[in-house]
């Protein structure tokens, strides 16, 4: 972990709880490799009721931590709770309780909408009290189910996906890359329902590359980097942090901007100052208190330039 | 066992099972039909020739007899093939195969254990083969009534080689499920045990043909079920014994191996 990241205290109440959880690859057997870090020492929790944003790029390991959870991956150091439960322990009684939507999900392309959401709420035995309304709102209409899945759009499958993780009401969701190939509006429908699902006291688990829907729906965020984590905190707090770019246009001299706190890289040039601003703005303000200006703009920090900053040099490169 | 699993898996191979059974049937019944109709010529024919003899021998079966028409059926390379796609073919599917597709870790998101899904295949797949070889002995009784030889099968005697045939291809299914739960992928799933079943037929094939090379058969496992003789009255209990145990250790090692993998996102 970065200086920069916290060292969360484990919650024993969190719906996910992850304390130095490891994992790698290629390492044992007769033909083994050097090691793969997937994962490496990561502690976090996630609160009950909250949607939790967990960004990374391509290959930082967020499916890793996710299939971790969900059992199809065992740790390789640490431990994980997920709803009070062991993962490696009490993955049956874990499962019960959570909606998993992968990403890139896989249907039986031989068999309709209706029948493979039935065939999964059969395989889960909770029924799908929710069926109907995430249907509705989704826009899947009755024809649309009742064709065979390998007919469907990219969107239609994701929709598809997102009932069968929802339709049993689980407390926790857990999703990969939830909005892949979901047009606008939709993606707008997923969020209510996201945002409904909290209402009624679910927790969520979010996992993106996008960040302005992280921005959008998420409570707090974790940024992952090859396998570690370097920042866990609010979106606001997160947000509150970072550098905005302030524009200032001035009528008169130029303020004095050379050691108030917060104010970086200061420019000005035909009439235009312009600088960046970190943390609170009450020094800058004053600075320019007495200043002649015409008109001020400062541009709010995007999580994007935050989670940017954390991976300076590294994004697209695909390291694991 | 999981209900709605089993019966999505017996959905699923409907059409699969549909095929093999039709052509265990009409297999079943060709046999007692050229037996009816041939086999006092071809027997009339061996003595003729040497080779003709080491021919008809072929894989413990023979068309001089209706007990060695049916063995001969039951170890055809037709029968092996159609055996073999449930036997080999559906445990490659029915999990390397959902590995492959994506669909294993939405039915394992459930609150399904790994064990639980591989003993509902598992028993789906005893199923399959214990029909498909009802069939195929059941078209045996039926063509050799009708052609007016059934007296000479000792009817008595079908159940056992149905049980010994099945434990054969059991042992089969088996491995396939052992080595479908080790692979993530098909091709591997579906090579490794196919290899393994071929490499015993041609051991046994062989050595029925090639005398100087009949300690073959002693290593293959279709040697390990003597058709004509168990129809005949005689059955090694120590044969019926070592293909239990060859299919119990595959049930065993996918039992340990497949909870333990590591079941990464699909590529």
């Amino acid at each position: 972990m970065t200086p920069d990241a916290p060292t969360p205290m484990a919650e024993p109440d969190g719906a996910i709880v992850t304390v130095g959880l490891g994992k790698s690859y290629g390492g044992r057997g007769p033909r083994a490799r050097t090691p793969v870090r997937a994962l490496h020492d990561l502690s976090i929790t996630v609160r009950r009721g909250e949607i939790f944003g967990f960004l990374g790029p391509n290959g930082a390991g967020k499916s890793t931590m996710i299939r971790i959870l969900l059992g199809f991956l065992h740790a390789s150091a640490g431990s994980a709770r997920v709803l009070g439960l062991d993962v490696v322990t009490d993955g049956l009684a874990i499962r019960a309780q959570v909606g998993y939507l992968p990403g890139g999900i896989a249907f039986y392309d031989s068999m309709t909408g209706e029948a493979v959401l039935d065939y999964l709420a059969r395989l889960h035995g909770a029924g799908a009290p929710l069926r109907d309304e995430l249907v509705e709102r989704l826009e899947l209409s009755r024809a649309d189910l009742r064709r065979l899945v390998r007919d469907y759009s990219r969107g239609m499958r994701q929709k598809v996906g997102i009932v069968q993780a929802m339709q049993h009401d689980p407390q926790l969701l857990v999703l990969d890359e939830p909005t892949e190939g979901l047009d606008p509006l939709m993606q707008r429908a997923f969020y209510e329902l996201l945002e409904e699902r909290r209402r009624a006291g679910r927790t969520i688990f979010f996992s993106s590359h996008i960040l302005s829907e992280v921005e959008r729906v998420c409570d707090r965020v974790a940024i992952i980097r090859h396998g570690e984590l370097v920042a866990l905190s609010d979106i606001g707090e997160l947000l509150a942090r970072r550098r905005r770019h302030v524009e200032a246009r001035l009528a008169g001299p130029a303020p004095v901007l050379d050691g108030v706190a917060g104010v970086s890289r200061v420019v000005v040039a035909d009439g235009v100052l312009r600088c960046d601003l970190e943390g609170d703005v009450g020094p800058f303000l004053a600075a320019i208190g007495g200043a002649s200006i015409t008109d001020l703009t400062i541009e709010p920090a995007r999580l994007e330039e935050a989670f940017l900053e954390y991976y300076d040099g590294d994004v697209g490169q695909g390291r694991p | 066992m999981n209900r709605a699993l089993f019966g999505r898996t017996l959905a699923a191979n409907r059409v699969r099972m549909l095929a093999c059974a039709l052509g265990l049937l009409v297999w079943g019944a060709i046999l007692p039909v050229m037996y009816a109709t041939f086999g006092k010529d071809v027997a009339a024919l061996m003595g003729t020739n040497p080779l003709f003899e080491q021919f008809s021998r072929f894989g413990g079966g023979d068309l001089f007899s209706l007990h060695g028409a049916i063995a001969l059926g039951f170890i055809h390379p037709f029968t092996l093939l159609l055996m073999g796609i449930m036997a080999i073919g559906f445990p490659a599917i029915a999990i390397a195969g959902e590995r492959q597709r994506g669909t294993l870790e939405v039915i394992l998101a459930r609150p399904i254990s790994r064990r639980a899904m591989y003993a509902t295949v598992y028993v789906a797949g005893l199923l399959f083969l214990g029909v498909l070889l009802a069939i195929l002995l059941g078209a045996n009784v039926v063509s050799a009534t009708v052609m007016g030889v059934g007296d000479e099968l000792a009817l008595d005697r079908v159940p056992v080689l149905w049980l010994s045939g099945w434990l054969l291809f059991v042992a089969f299914l088996s491995v396939g499920f052992a080595a479908s739960v080790s692979f993530d992928r098909m091709p591997p799933a579906l090579g490794v045990p196919l290899v393994f079943l071929l490499v015993n037929y041609l051991a046994d094939a062989i050595g029925s043909l090639w005398p100087d090379a009949s300690w073959l058969r002693d290593w293959s496992m279709f040697h390990l079920v003597k058709a004509q003789k168990v129809l005949d009255g005689g059955v090694a209990f120590s044969d019926v014994a070592v293909l239990a145990a060859i299919g119990a250790a595959a049930v065993v090692y996918a039992l340990v191996v497949f909870p333990k993998r590591d079941l990464a996102a699909p590529s």
